[in-house]
């Protein structure tokens, strides 16, 4: 009888992945640098050693020095401690608008891929139209349309209730923000897992879970979207860098995050107003945004071969 | 007691051009506890024939005429949802590549258990007990080990066995395999067969078994039916199909396997012609291009599965050989 051993403790796909992953030093150094920016995102409060907020007009445009590592701003606020909180900006907008834009993309994508019909047609031509309005122009038009009448029922709502979370600005922030960018980046997700569900779908493991009698549900969350993950796990990694830049670039024109609430993006557009004169408050946010962005695409490179072993020679 | 009664079965592809068909008004009946082959090369219907009783038919291929009574029920009639509860608790399933035909991402146990938790509202726990029991009762040595692996770390026919064991885990009253050792080294092969019909006496259930290959089933059916290009052409008990071959189109097939008593340097007989195309077949009998007993009248009208004299168990579609042997 044929057998063969087995090892004491099973390897799965997703492990023999990470063995791969780990070998990868790119992938590694991206995977250390994002880490990194968690932590920071996470305890920035702790760690920044000004509040971010916290004005000294004496001291102000500073070069970097001993009391302020990266120097000060036009309004004396402490550079660092405004990265830090930047970052945690930049990793609220990743994650929520990423989460956000794969479950839409992921829902649709998946049933649309695999019950075809109707469906997949309405859907296909959604991501279309999506996919075909500038971006830029899409977001300045959510926000400038819907920005004035929800601050204006905010403030209402402080009125009568005088509870001060009606009156936190950032709230309107990210809501809009994560709106605006969720709806314009999940259609490339919604793409993605649909191709991949369509080519799944068609495997002889997906014949047998039918032929056992299986539910249509049952089948479509267990047997075909576990196996139609891997490139979808590549895309979101890349996904996460595009979504702060994309939050940066809109937070530099001025329709991502109000200041004072820091953000890469409007510190680079503060920075670039004064960098003949003060370079370094360019400089330290553009290099932090750089390598950040970096990390990423290094770890979804990593990802794309990890989980693709084929692909390598 | 009849199973399964197919009768006048139609399947047709939906083409741009329009419908072709490829399965031609088929009879076939299958009794309780009998193992039923079926013979015939790539294309001739045998697959879809089977797949379409369930409503596994790919798109585009759908089931146009003709009845499948199975248990008293037209299984075409039947709804999907009704369908989906035929499919593995009353028929059963094994397929042709174990390789692929295992999810990678669940291990083997918890994919057997999953299926009876389904289809029987089990517990959990108790439905992974029933699939050790299960990958037992398949042969499978160590089967609490094994319950836990991975389908990878399986060898060919170790992953067969677990998917006999998941063809059998709602107790199906029959049970289709579809060429389930085309990829399985020789000596597995000869493993399956015996495991099938061990488990065909024990589990009294019927068994149709869908093969390319004479020579495996000629150990395991009771009755084989040959088909081509969509119609039986012969329909006979096991020994009758072997010591009389009476259509001329089993006669070739038969007259192609290698024999160890032939001369060593003689070329394998093989049958001139291909097979006709869906939607391109020729008017009456479809094997009339590639006979070698043609007469004028075989393009006249398909011929009809007619019992032989003496025989009434063994009927062939041919009426030339049939009357030179009346």
């Amino acid at each position: 009888m044929a057998m063969i051993d087995i090892e004491d403790r099973p390897s799965s796909l997703w492990r023999d992945a990470w063995r791969r992953l780990r070998r990868n030093r790119l992938a590694v150094a991206g995977l250390v640098i994002i880490a990194a920016l968690v932590v920071v995102a996470v305890f920035g409060p702790w760690l920044s050693p000004y509040d971010f907020l916290s004005q000294n007009l004496d001291l102000r445009n500073q070069p970097p020095s001993a009391q302020h590592w990266l120097g000060t701003d036009d309004l004396g606020r402490d550079v660092m401690s405004r990265l830090i909180y930047g970052a945690r900006t930049a990793f609220m907008v990743a994650v929520g608008v990423t989460v956000v834009a794969v479950l839409i993309g992921v829902v649709l994508g998946s049933i649309a891929g695999f019950y075809g019909g109707w469906f997949d047609r309405f859907v296909m031509w959604f991501t279309d139209i999506t996919m075909s309005v500038p971006q830029l122009l899409l977001v300045v038009v959510i926000n400038a349309s819907l920005k004035q009448p929800i601050s204006l029922w905010m403030e209402a709502r402080y009125m009568e209730t005088l509870n001060p979370i009606w009156r936190n600005s950032q709230i309107i922030d990210f809501v809009l923000v994560f709106g605006a960018m969720a709806l314009i980046t999940w259609p490339p997700y919604a793409r993605l897992v649909r191709a991949q569900v369509l080519s799944v779908r068609r495997r002889p493991y997906v014949t047998a879970a039918r032929a056992m009698g299986l539910t249509n549900r049952l089948i479509l969350t267990r047997y075909v979207l576990p196996n139609a993950m891997g490139p979808l796990i590549v895309a979101v990694s890349a996904g996460l860098g595009t979504a702060m830049v994309l939050e940066s670039a809109f937070s530099f024109l001025g329709v991502g995050v109000t200041p004072p609430t820091p953000s890469w993006g409007n510190m680079i557009s503060d920075g670039l107003r004064v960098w003949t004169n003060y370079p370094h408050l360019l400089a330290a946010p553009a290099a932090v945004l750089a390598v950040v962005t970096v990390a990423f695409n290094f770890l979804g490179d990593g990802l794309n071969d990890a989980l693709n072993p084929k692909g390598q020679k | 007691m009849t199973l399964l009664e197919i009768k006048g079965l139609t399947i047709d592809i939906a083409r741009d051009s329009g419908p072709a068909r490829v399965v031609d008004g088929i009879d076939l009946s299958v009794t309780e506890g009998e193992s039923l082959g079926i013979v015939g090369e790539s294309g001739c219907g045998k697959s879809l024939t089977m797949m379409s009783l369930v409503g596994l038919l790919p798109n585009r291929i759908r089931a146009t005429g003709g009845k499948a009574l199975f248990g008293g029920r037209d299984l075409l009639k039947l709804s999907a949802k009704e369908l989906r509860k035929v499919r593995g608790s009353e028929i059963g399933f094994i397929f042709q590549d174990p390789m692929t035909s295992l999810n990678p991402v669940i291990r083997v146990g918890d994919q057997i258990a999953e299926a009876l938790v389904y289809q029987k509202g089990m517990t959990k726990a108790a439905a992974k007990a029933q699939a050790v029991e299960l990958l037992a009762l398949v042969g499978i040595p160590a089967p609490e080990e094994r319950a836990n692996a991975w389908p990878h770390e399986l060898s060919g026919g170790m992953r067969q066995r677990v998917m006999i064991a998941m063809g059998l885990a709602g107790n199906p009253k029959m049970l289709i395999a579809d060429e389930p050792t085309t990829a399985l080294d020789v000596t597995i092969q000869a493993q399956i067969v015996d495991l099938v019909r061990e488990l065909k006496d024990r589990l009294k259930m019927s068994v149709v078994w869908i093969t390319h290959d004479l020579a495996l089933i000629a150990g395991l059916a009771d009755r084989i039916a040959v088909l081509y290009a969509g119609t039986v052409v012969e329909d006979a008990p096991v020994e009758a199909i072997f010591d009389r071959p009476t259509h001329p189109y089993t006669r070739a097939l038969l007259g192609s396997l290698p024999t160890l008593a032939g001369a060593a340097m003689e070329r394998l007989p093989s049958i001139p012609g291909t097979p006709p195309e869906p939607g391109r077949r020729p008017p009456g009998c479809p094997f009339a291009p590639r006979c070698g007993f043609v007469q004028p009248s075989c393009s006249q009208s398909v011929p009809k599965l007619q019992a032989m004299p003496g025989d009434r168990r063994h009927k062939v579609a041919c009426p030339v050989v049939l009357e030179g042997v009346a």
